[in-house]
């Protein structure tokens, strides 16, 4: 699944932003209880101090420190050999408290000391109460987790507007380039933009995207005026050639001989006339547009190829479900209507068959013709059925061009050795 | 019939101008528009031929001239240009007809005497060759006054014979004037030899006076019988 470049860089930050905060509030955590537990100690080494003063001047007080038994002090009798070794020590431990009903966490001083008065040795265990470690710890969770929740929803919120907003001419040039279609969309237009890298991306696309065009208008205007260009001397060749043939004295010989240097001629005025109409398609020179019934064009074209049809004992079917009238130009239309149509007769066989589908918005035309489905390159320039040389190839891709230009589409199929053209509208 | 040959096209100007001559036509040429506004402006015509695209000048704005002076010429552009729009502007300033270059002279023929037939005769013309005559408008054909007759397709490809006594019709040739611009496929012509198969029996049957002669399998002519 591919995700959203702003999503992206949201979770990412967010991510490491959690990473970070993590390992901070441990590290605060310990040196905040460390930080706790050094002033704690230091009240109780004081305590220890004036306690052992007290009990080295005081003669009674061990006895009334037993006597009374204050709540944090534990001073108990023990042998030399129990004091000797023993080392002070800090620790943190629970004690019950009746008050309390409950374990209290606290911090513990165990010593032992030595009483000149009375020449006995000491443990002494003073203790007071601490900051509860595992409330810490909940409460630092808690609000850590609080700061999380609340960093995620801004980040998503400073994704969604900042990053969209910085990545805005980013996507407009996405955008641009989906639709852009080759001669066909304009120069565009780009938001302007603080960021550099993105001004330096306009600019490029910008840059490429005028000389594609260019050299595409070259290209086209170059087939135009080629084909324009090659009319004349086409037209002076053929009608010499005519004449020619026509001249007294002309032998059987080389009256074929012309006849088939005409033909040659007729199909290179046709070719050189499709390729002049497909260049004026694609440059939209057929821009007037009327209302036209392509059911009776169909009819009608149908009508006009009715002597081939006939020839080739083609058995045709016309099915109207729809009267289909469209918005376009009709010189079009009828060259959309020719070249589909005479292809469905021309390539048909002889007893075959032609039917016509009119439905609302599907123009169905089946033919019997080669037992095989045509090649899928049949709508590109010059890609003929191996067994037709005088057919320029470019009907279907005329056809193509008409479709392309209205924006209808145009499917074909194959099956049970019928050839079917669908054109939906 | 006098033709004026409005072409800047040497070579072009050259071969339509011999094919008219051997039609028995009087030619006048211009090359440029300032002549051709000229001679326009000075003789009468029976026909002009006028290219579009001219040296000084468009052949639509000496179309426009004659109309302004209230000429009409009879006028059948001939433009490498097959532009709907420059043929919709002619026709409605006037002009007959359009022809797009290239074209067959066997074509140029027929859409002349076309033209001249409908100025000429109103259209009531009865053109004869032999014993046999035709009656454009009414679309009727009789041999020896007795009338034949003729399909749709039929009638079209004798007028275009008889547009073109004499000549050397090739097949495309007359695929293209009868079934129009479309036929580009040199697929099979059978459909034309079937066509013209009947018309020659038509012919012979009536013991017309004309016969459509098969040339070597490139296309036929019409001529005329030695009776």
């Amino acid at each position: 699944m591919k995700i959203k470049l702003s999503s992206y860089l949201s979770f990412r930050l967010l991510g490491v932003m959690l990473t970070v905060l993590f390992i901070w509030s441990a590290v605060y955590f310990f040196v905040q209880m460390r930080e706790i537990h050094a002033g704690i100690d230091e009240g109780l080494e004081n305590l220890k101090q004036e306690f052992i003063r007290k009990a080295g001047t005081n003669p009674n007080f061990i006895e009334d420190m037993e006597k009374y038994r204050p709540l944090n002090i534990i001073v108990k009798e023990v042998d030399f050999y129990d004091a000797k070794d023993e080392a002070e020590r800090y620790i943190t431990t629970k004690v019950y408290f009746e008050t309390e009903v409950e374990e209290e966490e606290v911090r513990m001083l165990e010593s032992y000391f030595f009483c000149s008065l009375n020449g006995k040795y000491y443990s002494l265990k003073i203790f007071t109460s601490t900051v509860e470690s595992d409330d810490l710890i909940k409460n630092m969770l808690y609000t850590l987790i609080a700061l999380w929740l609340g960093l995620a929803i801004v980040l998503m919120i400073w994704g969604r507007i900042y990053i969209n907003k910085a990545t805005k001419p980013f996507y407009s040039v996405l955008d641009y380039l989906e639709k852009f279609q080759l001669g066909k969309s304009g120069e565009i237009d780009m938001p302007e933009t603080s960021i550099k890298e993105f001004a330096q991306l306009n600019k490029t696309v910008k840059k490429m995207l005028r000389s594609s065009t260019e050299i595409y208008n070259e290209q086209k205007n170059f087939v135009e005026n080629a084909a324009h260009e090659l009319q004349t001397p086409l037209a002076i060749t053929i009608s010499r050639l005519e004449l020619l043939m026509n001249e007294p004295g002309t032998t059987d010989i080389q009256i074929k001989e012309i006849h088939k240097i005409l033909q040659t001629l007729n199909r290179m005025k046709r070719l050189n006339a499709n390729l002049l109409l497909l260049t004026k398609i694609s440059n939209r020179q057929y821009w007037k547009t009327d209302s036209v019934d392509l059911t009776a064009l169909f009819e009608q074209v149908l009508g006009d190829f009715s002597d081939f049809a006939e020839h080739k004992n083609i058995h045709l079917s016309i099915v109207r479900k729809a009267t289909i009238t469209v918005e376009m130009n009709s010189d079009l239309a009828y060259i959309l209507a020719t070249n589909l149509i005479k292809n469905a007769v021309i390539h048909n066989i002889n007893g075959g068959r032609l039917d016509m589908v009119f439905t609302e918005n599907t123009i169905v035309m089946s033919n019997s013709g080669l037992n095989k489905p045509l090649s899928d390159k049949m709508f590109s320039r010059y890609k003929t059925g191996e067994d037709k040389m005088d057919s320029s190839g470019l009907g279907l891709s005329i056809v193509q061009s008409i479709v392309e230009l209205y924006n209808f589409s145009i499917s074909y199929s194959y099956q049970e050795n019928l050839h079917t053209f669908t054109l939906r509208l | 019939m006098k033709i004026l040959v409005v072409e800047d096209e040497y070579e072009m100007l050259q071969s339509i101008e011999a094919s008219l001559l051997a039609e028995n036509y009087l030619v006048e040429k211009a090359t440029n528009y300032n002549s051709a506004l000229e001679k326009v402006l000075l003789y009468n015509y029976d026909c002009i031929l006028l290219d579009i695209t001219l040296p000084g000048g468009s052949g639509l704005k000496l179309l426009e001239e004659m109309k302004k002076n209230d000429m009409s010429g009879n006028t059948i552009i001939i433009s490498a240009k097959n532009s709907i729009d420059d043929k919709v502007m002619g026709l409605e300033l006037g002009a007959d007809d359009y022809l797009t270059k290239p074209f067959h002279l066997a074509e140029l023929h027929a859409r002349i005497k076309a033209v001249l037939r409908r100025k000429e005769f109103d259209g009531k013309d009865l053109l004869r060759i032999g014993n046999v005559s035709i009656n454009h408008k009414n679309r009727q054909f009789f041999i020896d006054e007795k009338e034949i007759e003729l399909n749709r397709k039929e009638f079209d490809i004798m007028v275009f014979f008889t547009a073109n006594l004499n000549r050397l019709i090739d097949k495309e040739t007359l695929a293209e004037h009868v079934w129009g611009d479309h036929i580009d496929s040199a697929d099979n012509f059978d459909f034309i030899y079937a066509q013209v198969k009947n018309l020659r029996k038509k012919l012979r049957e009536s013991n017309a006076s004309i016969e459509l002669q098969s040339i070597y399998g490139v296309g036929y002519k019409m001529v005329e019988k030695d009776l």
